[in-house]
């Protein structure tokens, strides 16, 4: 709190002492508040701002009603979820009581906790899987030329249209033929296969791996594999984080593929499973389930909430789409 | 010699690609390509399996459920993706502008049910728009509207409208908001000096120079929505009946693949179903190729 003058605009480069964590902040706050036109220059009548966030607070309020909801509800019995108001607490105070029950297999339909290892073996595998081969595939078709790289990727540009549902549905038939029905690689394996991947990887590497730095580093005598890991990869670190964020979401909220695949509960993703407890506490009259399905949608969301709130530099909404789209 | 060095380098550039093309051969092509056998064929109980050419396929296109089903969705698409995207733009502008307090706050409050999961986010609202015990409709029939039953048969697609609105609005704006920024600021700059009021500049400047963004995010969200499944099937558990078995076209391919087990007519209604999107997405895509917008 000591630096009271801006930091000058070329910190950061050569010889100048490594930026903390909050002079790189408040740089990037500055540059941003830069590039900002000052609102009075619109000529607006003075209460549009106000209008504006009243706005933009009215839809806040419609984006957080439910996550506000389960927060509230999610401390509460069964009984006080239905009977009392549901936006303010009731005792008893149940929380750490239905947490627990997340690490039990109480009414015979799976456990939580098992649910939450399997979806995150799959994200896991499945979107650091498609992070691996859409890196060493964006790379090479954007740095190769070899015959059949350009069907190569017309074909991807062409899965990029083929509907998961569409796709869903065959791999289910093909997996009961070839028993491949409960294996989880049956889920991690496509989980792996990301055209938007490669394609944005591609674009990616289009970009940011010069030509000359491959061939300097040719002429050195490295090997293609050693440039790969030592030149290229590094250099593709922001756009890898982008492609990993996109799977890992992906797989962790694919809901229809393993609904098909996993006809045992041991085996489902927490989607999989909280499909089943609604079912379950709805039409089966196990009514018990109501707690532990608001708190196991708690559970579920807030991993992805925090990760999306620590990562939010890396996600760039310009890059999935600003890449295609220019 | 160094052009077949070259060449020789070159090559290797298809060990890279291998990898990836494996799994896409055997996890996409070959899935599909068996899907398209599989709805050649018929299972009897007497007689077992036998092929049956077509006939699934027309069984399918005279099935006036399915087509029922196909309507429902372009429908829902119709009315979620405009209403979407116009808030989506508002706020976007509105954020890009900076003429709101708080605009980074409310952008990351905004983009929150981005990272809730499908089922969860309709899991949650079927716990508030509960016909019985949902706050909304009590709040509903206090404000007078009295019997009001969000799972019935004219709110239900409204109410999954609006759940659909809640999940993918943030991520719209974000991508609109990107694309907003890329804006260069001499233009706005120029339009302010010559006196150009707010509305104009946002509709005159700001839209055209966002539109290839705008064009494939209705792209994008409409193959999205013709394949709704997740929120009407989870909204059926929570209201039996809510929901007939040919709501969309997805959760009818469903319920003939797994609950009625005639798995070669889902197969063909699969195929049906991927035909009649891309279609739909290499039609636009052709379009905006023309138009010089897709490299």
């Amino acid at each position: 709190m000591t630096v009271t003058t801006a930091p000058p605009p070329s910190a950061g480069s050569a010889g100048a002492p490594p930026e903390s964590r909050r002079q790189r902040r408040r740089r990037e706050r500055l540059a941003e508040r830069d590039s900002e036109i000052p609102v009075e220059l619109y000529g607006l009548r003075r209460g549009t701002v106000t209008v504006l966030t009243t706005l933009a607070f009215v839809f806040a309020v419609f984006t957080l009603i439910p996550i506000v909801w389960i927060l509230i509800n999610s401390t509460k019995t069964q009984a006080n979820i239905f009977e009392t108001f549901g936006f303010w607490f009731a005792s008893p105070f149940e929380f750490f009581h239905t947490f627990g029950l997340l690490f039990q297999n109480v009414d015979g339909y799976g456990t939580y906790i098992q649910w939450f290892g399997n979806t995150a073996l799959y994200a896991v595998l499945g979107g650091g899987g498609a992070t691996v081969l859409s890196a060493l595939a964006g790379y090479g078709l954007a740095r190769f030329r070899f015959r059949g790289s350009r069907p190569a990727f017309y074909m991807i540009i062409a899965a990029l249209l083929v509907p998961i549902t569409a796709l869903s549905i065959p791999l289910y038939l093909t997996y009961a033929k070839a028993h491949l029905i409960n294996s989880i690689w049956g889920m991690v394996l496509p989980s792996m296969i990301s055209p938007i991947g490669v394609y944005l990887m591609r674009t990616y590497a289009d970009i940011s791996v010069p030509r000359e730095l491959l061939d300097a580093a040719r002429i050195d005598g490295a090997g293609e594999l050693r440039i790969f890991f030592r030149v290229a990869l590094p250099l593709m670190v922001p756009g890898l984080l982008t492609v990993l964020l996109i799977n890992v979401v992906a797989t962790w909220n694919n809901y229809f593929l393993p609904l098909l695949i996993f006809n045992v509960n041991t085996k489902y993703p927490l989607t999989v499973g909280l499909g089943l407890w609604s079912d379950r506490a709805v039409n089966s009259g196990d009514a018990s389930l109501y707690p532990m399905l608001v708190m196991g949608g708690l559970v579920t969301i807030v991993p992805l909430i925090a990760l999306f709130l620590i990562l939010q530099r890396y996600w760039r909404g310009g890059m999935l789409l600003g890449s295609i789209a220019n | 010699m160094r052009a077949s060095w070259i060449h020789r380098r070159d090559r290797r550039g298809a060990w890279f690609v291998a990898p990836f093309l494996l799994g896409f051969l055997l996890f996409m092509l070959v899935p599909l390509g068996y899907a398209v056998y599989t709805s050649l064929y018929t299972y009897r109980i007497i007689g077992g399996t036998s092929f049956t050419g077509a006939s699934n396929y027309t069984q399918t296109l005279e099935n006036g459920l399915f087509w029922n089903g196909v309507i429902r969705v372009v429908i829902f698409a119709a009315v979620q993706i405009p209403v979407m995207l116009v808030i989506a733009f508002f706020f976007a502008c509105v954020f890009d502008l900076g003429v709101a307090k708080w605009g980074t706050a409310f952008r990351t409050i905004f983009f929150i049910p981005f990272a809730v999961p499908a089922v969860v986010g309709a899991v949650m609202w079927s716990f508030l728009l509960e016909p019985q015990f949902g706050p909304f409709t009590r709040l509903a029939n206090t404000l007078g509207f009295a019997n009001t039953n969000f799972f019935g048969p004219s709110l239900i697609l409204p109410s999954i409208i609006v759940i659909v609105i809640w999940e993918w609005t943030g991520y719209n704006m974000m991508i609109l908001y990107t694309a907003l920024k890329s804006v260069p600021r001499d233009v706005v700059e120029a339009a302010i000096l010559d006196d150009t009021p707010l509305w104009k500049i946002i509709v005159r400047i700001k839209l055209p120079m966002v539109r290839p963004a705008v064009v494939m995010l209705v792209f994008l969200n409409t193959i999205g929505a013709l394949q709704l499944f997740t929120e009407p099937q989870i909204l059926e558990y929570f209201e039996q009946g809510a929901i007939s078995v040919n709501y969309t076209p997805s959760y009818y391919i469903y319920q003939t693949a797994i609950a009625a087990d005639e798995t070669n007519l889902a197969a063909a209604m699969a195929v049906i179903l991927a035909v009649i999107i891309v279609a739909i997405s290499g039609i636009s895509l052709i379009a905006r190729r023309r138009r010089k917008e897709f490299a």
